[in-house]
Order: C-alpha cells, then sequence, then structure tokens
C-alpha cells in the first residue's frame, strides 16, 4: 500500500533517445528469473494469487513507475498501426470481462490511482495517472470511446492475449500486443495454442506444450497463475515486433564492448493466466520488465548469476532468443564481477 | 483450489425426485461470475467421510446474488444425492468449489441445438440465460419420462418462447434424433446431456450423417462405480492407501491425506489423470476421457470414477 | 532472426478421399485441382448428391474442363474462373446442410479462399478435406506494409507493397491464408541473400 502511494510515474521513452531507465526500487524489485547458474527451459508455472509487499506479483496487475509512460507507447504504436489491437467478432463477452478484471484489480489494489464507482451496470472509472474519467453502462459498447477491450488495454502496461476455447484447445482470438518480443498479433491472430505459441528448441521434445496446454484447458477463475519468461533486448524497447523489425533490427548490430552494459537489456516477461467468467476464455497477460546489464549488476550477485548463465547457455536457445552477436561481449563484460564463488539456490538480489 | 462457502437459502421440491437448491454467499457477497453451462463441486460431509458431487449451475448467468443447483435423488447411489434431499436444508452450509465449463457453447456455431433428457436439463438452463442475451439461434429438446418428471416446463417455456419442443415419454412422444439431424443448415452445433443411451445414440446418429465431431458436444458425469478393495501405492511419496469398495479411488487418497488434483470428479476432464507405474491386475475404466486405445494401454488412471481389480496399484503421485 | 523453427502451423494437405459418412458432397477446384478431381471421380462415389464446382486456369496450357465434363455428368458446374468458382460457391452453400462434405484442390491461395468462404456458414478448416495440387507456390503476407502477394515462388521475395526484401518464413495463418514475410536485411540494410527457387 505505501508503495502504490508513492507510486511517481516516470516521463520517458521506449524509443529514438530511450531515456528509460530504473529507479533503485526498480531494480530492486526487477523479477530476476534465474534462481541457479544453469537456465532451462520449463514451464514452471506457480499460482499467481497474491506476492511478497512490494515485488512485482504483489498485485494481479502490477503497475510501476513506467506506468504512464508506457501507456504512451502503446498508444504511439497503436496510432501508427492500429492492427496491434484485434478482437475477432465472437469475442465481446471477453472484452467485458477484461474491462471487470482492470477495473476491479487496478482500484482494489491502487485505491490513490484508480476509481470504480458501480451502480449496477452504471459503472464510473477513474484514471488519475493517465486523466480519465468515464461513465459507461458495462454491456453496452456504444457508451464507450471505443471497442471496451482496446479501452481497458490502453490503461494496462505489457500485452493482453485472450484466448478463446473450444475443442480442447486455446484461440489467440483477442489481443493488444505493442511490446512483444518478435511475434505479430496481426498475423497469428485465430490460431490454435501449438500454431500459435513460438516454437521453443527442445520443448516440444519434452511435451512441455501438450502438458501445459491441458493444464490451461483446466484452469479455474478465481485461481491465476504465472510463470517468468526471459530474453534479451537491445536498448530499452518495448516494440521489438517483427512489424517494425526494420526500425530495431539494426540495433542488435550496434553493440560494442563499450557499450554493453547499458545497451543491452534484460528482458523478463512475467505472464500470468487468468480464466475470465462470462466468455470462459482466458487472458495471457505478457509483461515484459527492462533492466539494463549495468542496472543489473549494480547487485553483485546477479552480475555473477546473469554471467555464469549466459555462459552455460544451450546454444539452440541463444540462438532462438537472438542473443549469439553479443552474448559473449556480456559475459566478458561481466566477467571481473564474477569471483567465482558459490551462489545459494534463489533469484534475489542480495 | 479455490472454494466458496454457501448458506442454502431456499430448497423446492421440483418433481418428486427433484430439488432445487438456491444458494448464497455466507458472508453475503454476490457469488463469482459464470458462463453458460458450468457446473460446481459440491462437498458433503456424510458421517466424516467427504462427498463431493458435480452439479450444474441453472440460474441466469446475469445475476449471480445466488447459485442454483438441482439435485434428482439417486437411491441406488452412494448417498450423496440421498444426503442433498434428506440433510440439506435452508440453513445448511456447503462448500462449493468455483465454477467450472467443460460445457460451453461454441462461439462459432450458427446455430445451436440442444437436447435434454431428465435431469439433463440443468445445464441448459444457464445455456439458455446466455443464448438468450446473445441472441443466438437455437433450439431446446426436452425429453422427460412422465408429466409429474417435468422438472422446469413452465420456466422453460418462459425462457424459450417457441423454441423448445418437449417429449413425453408416457404418451408415446419420442424425440427423433436421425430426422433432427438431418436437416440442420452448415454450422449448426448439438448438445446433449442426459441418460447415457441417448448420449451414445446422439453421438452415433451425429457421426453417420456425416457430422464432424467438433460439432457435437455432450456432458456426461458418472458417478464413481463401486467395486472391488484395492491397495494404491504412491510411488512420490510413499504412501498406502486402501480404496474400499464403495469409495472412490480419489476420495480415498484424499482421506489417506494426499491432495490429488480434481477438478469434475465424473471422468470428464482430464484433471486428476494419474500415471500408472504398475498393476498386478485390470483397471476398471468408468470415464469419458481416455480414448479407448488409451484404456487399453493402461498407462492412466482417472481416479475420480476409475479403479482396479488388482492387489496393488502403483501410481506417479 | 529466421530461426528455423516455425513448423507448427504449416498446414498438411492429403490427396482427396471420399467421406464414408455424409448427407452430401461438395468439390471445389481450380486449375490443377482438375488432376485431383479426375482421381477423386476414380474411386468409388458415394450414393449421396455430389456437387462440383471446377475452373480451369485460364493462363495455363493445360485445361482439365473437358475431360472432367465427360467424366462427371451429374451436379457438375464449370465456371470461368476461381473467382467464379467462389462466387457460385456462396451461391450454394445456404442451402447446404449439416453432414455436407467439402473437398478443395488447387493452389494453396485457392484452398484458403474457398476455406474463407466456407467459414461464414460455420465450417471449420479441419472438417474440410484439402489436396494441394500443382505449384507450391506461396502466398506471402508482408508483415510490415501487410500487402499479400500470391504466386511466390523464392525464398527472398520483393514486397509489391512497399519494396522490402523479405524472408518467407515457414509460419502460416489460415485465417490470412498466407506465409509471413520479415524483412531480411533488417540487421544490416542492403545484405541480400541470393534468392532460390524453392517453392516451384
Amino acid at each position: 500500500m505505501n508503495m502504490a502511494k508513492n507510486l511517481a510515474f516516470k516521463q520517458e521513452t521506449f524509443r529514438d533517445d530511450y531515456t528509460y531507465s530504473n529507479s533503485a526500487e526498480a531494480i530492486r524489485r526487477f523479477p530476476f528469473p534465474f534462481a541457479e547458474d544453469e537456465y532451462m527451459y520449463s514451464v514452471n508455472i506457480e499460482q499467481h494469487n497474491g506476492g511478497a509487499p512490494g515485488s512485482v506479483f504483489e498485485h494481479a496487475i502490477d503497475v510501476d513507475e513506467h506506468y504512464v509512460a508506457e501507456c504512451a507507447d502503446r498508444a504511439l504504436v497503436l496510432e501508427d498501426d492500429p492492427l496491434r489491437y484485434i478482437a475477432l467478432p465472437h469475442m465481446m463477452d471477453a472484452q467485458w470481462d477484461m474491462v471487470e478484471l482492470v477495473m476491479d484489480s487496478l482500484s482494489t489494489d491502487y485505491p490513490e490511482q484508480f476509481k470504480l464507482t458501480k451502480d449496477g451496470d452504471n459503472w464510473h472509472w477513474i484514471n488519475k495517472p493517465l486523466g480519465i474519467d468515464q461513465k459507461f453502462v458495462f454491456g453496452d459498447e456504444s457508451t464507450l470511446p471505443m471497442q471496451p477491450f482496446e479501452f481497458v488495454g490502453r490503461q494496462v502496461q505489457g500485452d493482453w492475449i485472450i484466448l478463446d476455447q473450444r475443442d480442447d484447445d486455446l484461440f489467440a482470438d483477442m489481443g493488444i500486443v505493442t511490446s512483444q518480443a518478435d511475434w505479430s498479433m496481426a498475423f497469428d491472430a485465430g490460431m490454435s495454442f501449438k500454431e500459435w505459441h513460438g516454437p521453443v528448441p527442445q520443448a516440444n521434445e519434452l511435451g512441455i506444450f501438450d502438458r501445459a496446454l491441458k493444464y490451461l484447458l483446466h484452469l479455474q477463475y478465481g485461481s491465476p497463475v504465472r510463470r517468468l519468461n526471459w530474453t534479451m533486448t537491445v536498448n530499452p524497447r518495448l516494440d521489438t515486433s517483427p512489424e517494425n523489425y526494420p526500425l530495431w533490427g539494426p540495433d542488435n548490430v550496434s553493440v560494442t564492448p563499450e557499450n554493453v552494459g547499458d545497451k543491452v537489456h534484460l528482458r523478463v516477461e512475467l505472464q500470468a493466466l487468468f480464466r475470465l467468467p462470462r466468455s470462459n476464455a482466458i487472458a495471457f497477460s505478457v509483461r515484459g520488465y527492462l533492466a539494463s546489464v549495468n542496472e543489473l549488476a549494480t547487485y553483485p550477485r546477479w552480475a555473477k548469476r546473469l554471467r555464469r548463465v549466459l555462459t552455460n547457455l544451450h546454444p539452440d536457445l541463444s540462438e532462438y532468443k537472438g542473443l549469439d552477436f553479443y552474448r559473449q561481449m556480456v559475459i566478458d563484460h561481466l566477467a571481473p564481477m564474477d569471483d567465482g564463488t558459490e551462489l545459494e539456490l534463489g533469484t534475489h538480489p542480495e | 483450489m479455490s472454494v466458496l462457502n454457501v448458506k442454502v437459502a431456499e430448497v423446492e421440491q421440483v418433481t418428486e425426485v427433484v430439488k432445487h437448491f438456491t444458494l448464497v454467499q455466507e458472508n453475503g457477497e454476490p457469488l463469482p461470475r459464470f458462463s453458460g453451462g458450468s457446473h460446481v463441486v459440491v462437498s458433503m460431509d456424510i458421517n466424516g467421510r467427504i462427498h463431493r458431487n458435480p452439479y450444474s449451475l441453472m440460474g441466469s448467468t446475469a445475476n449471480t446474488d445466488s447459485y442454483h443447483i438441482s439435485v434428482r435423488k439417486q437411491e441406488n447411489s452412494r448417498g450423496g444425492s440421498v444426503y442433498m434431499h434428506e440433510q440439506v436444508k435452508p440453513g445448511s452450509t456447503l462448500q462449493i468449489t468455483y465454477p467450472t465449463n467443460l460445457f460451453a457453447i461454441s462461439k462459432l456455431g450458427r446455430r445451436h441445438i440442444l437436447i435434454a433428457g431428465g435431469i439433463g436439463i440443468t445445464p441448459f438452463m444457464s445455456q439458455i440465460s446466455d443464448l438468450n442475451r446473445l441472441g443466438y439461434d437455437y433450439e431446446l429438446h426436452y425429453a422427460y419420462r412422465s408429466p409429474e418428471h417435468a422438472a422446469f416446463r413452465e420456466q422453460l417455456q418462459e425462457m424459450c418462447g417457441d423454441r423448445v419442443h418437449f417429449y413425453v415419454d408416457s404418451e408415446d412422444e419420442r424425440l427423433d434424433i436421425p430426422d433432427l439431424l438431418s436437416h440442420q443448415p452448415l454450422g449448426t452445433h448439438v448438445y446433449i446431456c442426459g441418460p447415457v443411451p441417448m448420449v451414445k445414440a446422439l453421438h452415433l446418429h451425429a457421426k453417420n450423417l456425416g457430422w464432424p465431431d467438433n460439432h457435437v458436444h455432450s456432458e456426461e458425469f458418472t458417478a464413481p462405480p463401486s467395486g472391488d478393495e484395492f491397495t494404491v501405492e504412491l510411488a512420490l511419496s510413499g504412501m498406502e492407501v486402501t480404496v474400499p469398495g464403495d469409495m472412490s479411488m480419489l476420495e480415498a487418497m484424499e482421506e489417506a491425506g494426499a491432495e490429488p488434483p480434481f477438478l469434475c470428479r465424473g471422468g470428464a476432464c482430464g484433471r486428476c489423470e494419474l500415471e500408472v507405474v504398475s498393476c498386478d491386475g485390470v483397471i476398471m475404466h468408468n470415464d469419458h476421457y481416455l480414448s479407448d486405445h488409451e484404456k487399453a494401454e493402461g498407462r492412466s488412471i482417472m481416479p475420480c470414477v476409475s479403479r482396479a481389480k488388482c492387489s496393488k496399484l502403483v501410481v506417479n503421485l | 532472426m529466421e530461426r528455423g523453427y516455425w513448423i507448427r502451423s504449416k498446414p498438411l494437405y492429403d490427396s482427396l478421399v471420399w467421406k464414408q459418412h455424409a448427407t452430401g458432397h461438395v468439390v471445389i477446384a481450380e486449375g490443377e485441382g482438375g488432376i485431383a478431381v479426375l482421381k477423386l471421380f476414380q474411386q468409388m462415389c458415394p450414393r449421396e448428391p455430389i456437387k462440383l464446382l471446377f475452373a480451369d486456369d485460364t493462363s495455363a496450357t493445360k485445361k482439365y474442363a473437358d475431360i472432367i465434363t465427360k467424366l462427371v455428368p451429374e451436379g457438375l458446374q464449370v465456371c470461368e474462373s476461381g473467382e467464379a468458382v467462389l462466387a457460385a460457391l456462396r451461391e450454394q452453400l445456404p442451402d447446404c446442410l449439416m453432414g455436407t462434405q467439402f473437398y478443395v484442390a488447387g493452389s494453396e491461395a485457392f484452398i484458403w479462399a474457398v476455406i474463407e468462404e466456407l467459414k461464414v456458414y460455420g465450417v471449420q478448416d479441419r472438417n474440410v478435406e484439402k489436396e494441394l495440387s500443382g505449384t507450391l507456390a506461396r502466398s506471402v503476407y508482408c508483415v510490415h506494409c501487410k500487402t499479400t502477394d500470391k504466386d511466390v515462388h523464392h525464398s527472398i521475395h520483393q514486397c509489391s507493397g512497399c519494396g522490402r526484401h523479405l524472408f518467407v518464413r515457414d509460419h502460416f495463418s489460415r485465417r490470412l491464408g498466407a506465409y509471413m514475410g520479415v524483412m531480411v536485411d533488417a540487421e544490416e540494410p542492403g545484405n541480400i541473400p541470393a534468392a532460390e527457387e524453392i517453392y516451384p
């Protein structure tokens, strides 16, 4: 609660001059994903029903110091390319489910910033950080300035993909996707779980997707789950979409031993899955957290761990995540900080 | 698994054998929203033994001040429905799971044919509230034994208008499934909930008429059949559990303190699937989840309804 | 950028075979799909009514309409073009009943154009028999400017919309009926690998 009250939103950019950075507090709560010196792909799903106060897991939807800037970046992407938002026609119930999930969560967890008043179906929503004050009738599309899911989708951080459940499968039939790691909502809309899910090396052979799909088909309302995934990005760019690959592709080869610490960012995705009640769809949120190698290295434990994970990384995974060009530079940059002492298990910074 | 503590607000004798229970949350708050076709699992403490039965939610999906379930009294059952009929009164408290939907309307369908036999009408009552709200094209065909067994007939007439058709067995009214299926436009989906022979007949006729599998939906909850006593060894925890003849394997493991996963408890969803390490007899598969091939292989078991005729079954739990 | 793992979305095509259970059959084919039709009608024909909609590829030298007319006397409608086949199909669909089986043969672009029509009537692609005939040419969707180009035969394709050179990923969208094309020289502009004909 204190954390929420003190939320100060930064003015910063995720493109052009890249003024994005993390405060000391934001680094401290960064969801560092490596508990061990070796990384293996796994599904590692856990319950998403609250976490330590102040952590990114505390609330269903995390709001942090980058909230206003991230929403502004999303608006820029959508203005440029409206197809980053897609909702197939049979998803209207899911759109309203999302309105409820977002507004209920934010107003309950961040009462200083967001306020929701309900009088039956007459809802009044106030989003102070973004300066939005909207009265509308829940269930009546015509009372909102745009589609319901787009309306709330523009007011949360991270990408949201809504999966319709039918024929014992999940279909990516709706989404607002402006900060993705190299996949396209416009292209992937309507795909089934296996068509759409990033083909991860080694994972298919292990039957991971079959098990994950089965698990998700049984996901229950009221029992959301989460997992972490990670990759690396050059520059603190949210929109590393295939659509804009011509814009960010050249960055990949701009890394040098001199700039690697500031330019290369660990990008951790907090993926949370919620069953939606009216539509029986599943909301899949992919919230990216970015921290530069130098920001992470303010904690010696993380510097050592990151170096070891990257050193031990399976070449297929390195290639798949697109790290080949600069991985060795990151390892070399961190080498002086790694004295080789054994690190205890766990992701904590100190 | 999240549970809800509810209180029985009202009990209505609908027919001689069907009771309708109105449940409200004990803390006075509205219950969670749900989608048409969902069910909850009700826990009952019967003489110190926990029984858990799935029941479809039948109320309107728009109003979650209360949940509505209906229970048909099964005289030969293991006691769950008898307990609901004889022990559960207004004011009684129960524990239920959050709603789960294994019987959802396919949103890509252009027309929906709902077929109910007897107490199988219950999941359709919440589905119809969704279909009406969404303005989808549908028809309900409801067959029951005799006029005394016409549960919810008036309510259905009110909800469905001329979309509902009744078939009273004792008056020689029969639903002609092949005829019904033979003149449906493209994009039609059919849904059935009722006695096993009726469900099997629908699947057979639909297949013969060339309906794709994924246009035919059924919901069948099986009550766990009784059988012989056997022993289960849980390989991972090293626990050994005796499953008495009148208890399901899942219930026996729960009573012994294990926490196996479950969802529908009727052999429909597959959530409780356990890997079989070894079995020195035969597995009696009673679920609707595993394919015939998988059942023959014997590498998995659904402990909610299936059991074994053996001295020892070892599972990976 | 290409890591070579995009395979799960790629559709599988098979040879057309009559389905055993049906209330009717509708066969839709274009161009080289004529061969698939001839093979299909050499199998024992089902008892249920059959409709066949066919158009020759006007630009191709090989024509099949004549021989098909001789082989299939009933229920055949020969159309002027692939577009006309789609229009004829659109007229048929409102009268089709559940249990109607659909069979499509032709280029990949034609197959998915037919499936788009069927989808409007609630027929899902997994329930449609599909045979890829003749060309392996791909439709390519430019992820940058959203133009779809048909008849792409090469691994590298210059987009007709934005002029970028696209690498054709093995990632297929059934909704768009096309493979994904992503700029090949984004990291090092001008560094364009030689295009090879790999979809003859």
